[in-house]
């Protein structure tokens, strides 16, 4: 999040605004603290249903639409890190990110339609996923879950987080979230376990960015 | 042994149990509302009072159907109907006839809508921004259209 703060803070026009929208079940409790630490003054949204990834058809995070003062996307559903990352140390050490996507965001709020990084309708609707009805009734399956977890129901959640999590099994979002509440976590065997379907499959952990130096 | 990463086991259960509405009463989940009716009946199918359509998804219902801005959707006997000597809106029935899936938990009466498919064709065909609704973590409710004139970057993140 503070990297963010730095960039909105650099590119300081009154006329561009952030939503950062924490995708967490666990609400202020889980996403506050962390929000509280980058001292942020763009739009912050603790967002418990995952509306956003919902809208958008996002299923991982970080993620992200540019959208333009017509409301207009012109940018859709990229791996949204705006540095390199890297956790640990030496040769255990796991980079991501990258160092594109920052100049890319400065260049278009500076240039507008005219910046090299901004995307026809066609291109942008071409990188909208296509949710199956199957993927929309997962995003409605996931809401029933949190509604029975914010009453104490944790039979029915866990019942409709697995629905969910079957109807879209492309969501990274769903798969996580559910591991958060386990003793191994979000990036134990069970997240290992599913980078290696993926990459079995094919399927996208993220779409590749495509923004050149 | 150090803790897992991002491991939240202690948020599993961390809400005492409670009832989700009164009894005799329907929860409806749309666009991350909730909203609670106490005029329901149906069984399956999930009737509503006309009148609390617009406080569900918007609609408003007019003598040329049930109408979202410029779209109108023509009513029949089977989604306007009389049933014991009143009227009712079928709400699931509409929604299978605009094709918007939902799941429903009956025996606790909650129904979750997920969004109606028309309302999407103008981001999926041409690109323009869905125009929902959030609520920062001041309170303010920010719709996308309230941006329009502005640039917008929408970036998602979480603590897992």
């Amino acid at each position: 999040m503070p990297v963010w703060q730095r960039i909105y803070e650099e590119i300081n026009d009154p006329d561009f605004v952030i939503i950062c929208a924490a995708q967490d079940t666990g609400g202020e409790a889980a996403a506050g603290p962390i929000f509280d630490a980058a001292n942020p003054t763009y739009i912050q949204v603790v967002d418990e249903n995952h509306q956003i990834s919902s809208a958008f058809n996002f299923v991982n995070v970080p993620s992200a639409a540019w959208i333009d003062e017509e409301g207009r996307i012109v940018r859709i559903d990229e791996g949204t890190y705006a540095k390199i990352h890297a956790i640990g140390e030496g040769e255990q050490a796991i980079t991501f990110g990258n160092d594109v996507y920052e100049p890319a965001l400065k260049d278009w709020v500076a240039n507008g339609a005219d910046s090299v990084h901004v995307q026809s309708a066609a291109t942008v609707a071409g990188n909208i996923r296509q949710h199956s009805k199957e993927q929309e009734q997962a995003d409605a399956a996931f809401c029933l879950g949190n509604l029975f977890r914010r009453h104490g129901q944790d039979v029915k959640a866990d019942q409709y987080w697995e629905v969910a999590r079957a109807l879209n099994p492309d969501s990274v979002n769903f798969i996580r979230q559910n591991l958060t509440l386990t003793e191994e976590g979000s990036a134990g065997e069970q997240f290992r376990a599913m980078r290696s379907n993926f990459e079995r499959t094919g399927t996208d952990y993220y779409r590749p960015l495509d923004i050149k130096n | 042994m150090a803790k897992a990463f991002m491991a939240y086991p202690e948020l599993r259960s961390p809400f005492e149990a409670k009832e989700i509405h009164p009894q005799g009463s329907a929860t409806i989940l749309y666009q991350g509302k909730t909203i609670t009716l106490s005029e329901t009946g149906g069984g399956s199918e999930l009737l509503i009072n006309p009148k609390d359509l617009q406080q569900v998804n918007g609609f408003v219902i007019k003598p040329e159907g049930a109408c979202l801005d410029d779209l109108c959707i023509p009513l029949n006997e089977q989604l306007l109907l009389e049933q014991d000597g009143r009227q009712w809106f079928n709400l699931t029935g509409f929604a299978d006839l605009l094709e918007q899936t939902y799941v429903a938990d009956q025996e606790a009466g909650v129904w979750s809508f997920a969004e109606i498919p028309v309302k999407r064709d103008n981001m999926m065909l041409n690109a323009m921004a869905p125009d929902i609704e959030v609520t920062d973590r001041q309170g303010n409710v920010v719709r996308m259209a309230d941006l329009k004139g502005k640039k917008a970057l929408i970036v998602t993140w979480s603590s897992w």
